[in-house]
């Protein structure tokens, strides 16, 4: 598969939706394969929370891509034939401008000076690196999750540069439950001694605490009932492989496994800045979402997944009604998933054929 | 869809209208829409390969089991719905059939009839039909609520449906004959354009 990778500089800035401006900044981008003559195979794949640009293959610094099940040669997204683009995120940590960067005007990290970025910023800015690709319309936007409402998002923003939009495991909006959820993850980091009020980085300190324990609760949220009893149950962690002293049982010692991990390699401002993006997004903008979507001309493929309570599958209804009303040719299919919220990142036979078919349709 | 049905039903959708197909299968009666009268069309459907035909042929469609989900989709307004063969299958065929009605202006319902002479000899015979039409044992058959022309016609009369238009296809998939005189005895099956 051709793969680059490269960090690409705008220099023109960007105008944020809070009134900010940033008046430079980098995406790291990762593209697959390559774009035809007639420029008509170019795919944007949106990650979601702590995703990155690197969404198949193997790298040596991100290991595995996010949707490496999903995006390869002869995969469900077939990169023989389509030319994929996929970037980090503005205000993300994995090589893209965020609080971890430097300021190029103070020359010092950023920290909790950069600037509260939302969905609508994104999107702007991926509309700024399609530019500079020479791409005229994306033949398909597509992501799960904070990645579902950037394709939704990319819809309603620039409706004839997309063909058509996958949109999975995602809503219109956050719910109070998911903004909960997330204060509490905040707080957690915020809270760490280490944290100091976002300047840790001068103190040359993690708040590796904060973001561990914020991961370990987001992480039962991205994983159903069902598959959490399938795979640990009250199976007890061997005395061998523990990785803290005070566990008793494998799903204990998991979590403290998979937030430790996660700990030392996500930004805590970065953490911060996109649990707001997310409470922040609505389509709608207060209004009916409805309204929103009238000069929509996308396609659209609207994915939920029973096992999840993240955002259950009557979040994506509410966009499948939302796009029947506007007369928007739209699909709308609830599979059983076996992996909670996480199910948009797995591969299987209906998800699979429901993605390549809507793509060649 | 036998050739017949599709026609009958293409004859009764209007050019560019709005439809939604409740049972739509692999989505080739949408699909012939599209192409021959411009037809903006949701498919429904609750099997995941028939879905994944839907979605290959560009048709738009919504998994739902009907049963249970028809509420939600109520605020979209829809020119005609559309129930081929699967009003049968359905635990509340009279809910369906009024709130299909709330939700489009008009409907069109094709129904298997029992009251098909060899259902009736089936029955007189003491057994469940199994005909050409219903091939499936009563154990596995999802027809969990067969009726006659008669009987179908009274509901509507119940419930203050209007029948705008009606044909009976016969055992040879066409509109003649006997089913014409008698469609309650003759007709294999009812094709109905409905309106409240």
């Amino acid at each position: 598969m051709k793969t680059e990778t490269k960090l690409i500089h705008f220099s023109e800035g960007i105008e944020l939706e809070s009134g900010e401006k940033l008046n430079s900044f980098d995406l790291m981008v990762e593209t697959y394969g390559e774009l035809n003559e007639g420029k008509s195979n170019a795919i944007l794949l949106c990650h979601a929370f702590s995703g990155n640009h690197h969404a198949a293959g193997s790298s040596e610094d991100f290991g595995i891509g996010w949707w490496d099940q999903l995006v390869g040669p002869s995969k469900t997204i077939d990169t023989n034939k389509y030319f994929v683009v996929c970037c980090n995120n503005l205000g993300g940590c994995a090589g893209s401008s965020g609080p971890s960067s430097i300021d190029p005007s103070s020359q010092k990290i950023f920290g909790k000076s950069f600037p509260q970025v939302s969905v609508l910023d994104w999107v702007n800015s991926q509309k700024m690196l399609m530019d500079k690709l020479n791409i005229e319309c994306w033949h398909f936007v597509a992501g799960g999750s904070l990645g579902g409402m950037q394709a939704l998002q990319w819809s309603i923003s620039y409706p004839d540069k997309v063909k058509k939009a996958g949109i999975f495991a995602a809503a219109s909006k956050s719910s109070s439950q998911n903004i909960a959820m997330n204060e509490v993850a905040r707080e957690s980091i915020r809270k760490d001694e280490n944290f100091h009020n976002g300047n840790y980085y001068e103190h040359n300190v993690i708040p590796k605490n904060g973001i561990k324990t914020a991961r370990m609760l987001g992480h039962i949220t991205y994983l159903s009932e069902e598959h959490m009893d399938s795979r640990f149950g009250r199976k007890f962690q061997d005395e061998g492989s523990k990785v803290e002293e005070s566990v008793s049982f494998e799903v204990e010692n998991y979590l403290q496994y998979k937030g430790e991990q996660f700990s030392e390699l996500f930004d805590a401002n970065s953490y911060i800045l996109m649990t707001k993006v997310m409470d922040s997004y609505d389509a709608g903008k207060d209004k009916p979402l409805v309204e929103a979507l009238k000069d929509v001309k996308a396609e659209f493929l609207i994915v939920g997944f029973y096992s999840d309570w993240l955002y259950p599958p009557e979040r994506g209804k509410e966009i499948q009604i939302a796009a029947m009303n506007n007369n928007i040719r739209s699909s709308f299919v609830v599979l059983q998933g076996d992996h909670g919220h996480d199910s948009f990142l797995f591969s299987s036979k209906t998800y699979s054929n429901l993605i390549t078919n809507f793509i060649e349709s | 869809m036998a050739i017949k049905l599709s026609k009958i039903i293409n004859s009764w959708v209007p050019e560019n209208s709005k439809v939604i197909d409740f049972g739509c299968g692999d989505g080739s009666l949408l699909k012939e829409l599209f192409e021959n009268k411009q037809v903006l069309g949701y498919g429904v459907e609750i099997n995941d390969t028939k879905i994944e035909k839907c979605i290959e042929k560009g048709v738009p469609v919504i998994k739902l089991n009907i049963d249970k989900g028809l509420n939600d989709f109520m605020s979209s307004d829809f020119d005609l719905s559309i129930m081929a063969r699967s009003i049968q299958c359905l635990k509340n065929p009279d809910l369906a059939l009024n709130r299909m009605l709330k939700l489009s202006k008009r409907c069109v319902v094709t129904l298997p009839n029992l009251g098909y002479w060899r259902c009736r000899i089936n029955l007189a015979l003491g057994k469940m039909p199994i005909t050409p039409d219903l091939p499936s044992s009563w154990y596995e058959t999802e027809n969990i609520h067969l009726c006659t022309i008669k009987d179908f016609e009274n509901l509507c009369l119940k419930e203050n449906i209007n029948i705008k238009d009606k044909v009976f296809i016969n055992r040879n998939g066409d509109q003649g004959g006997l089913s014409k005189i008698n469609p309650n005895l003759f007709a294999v099956e009812g094709v109905y354009l409905l309106e409240k």
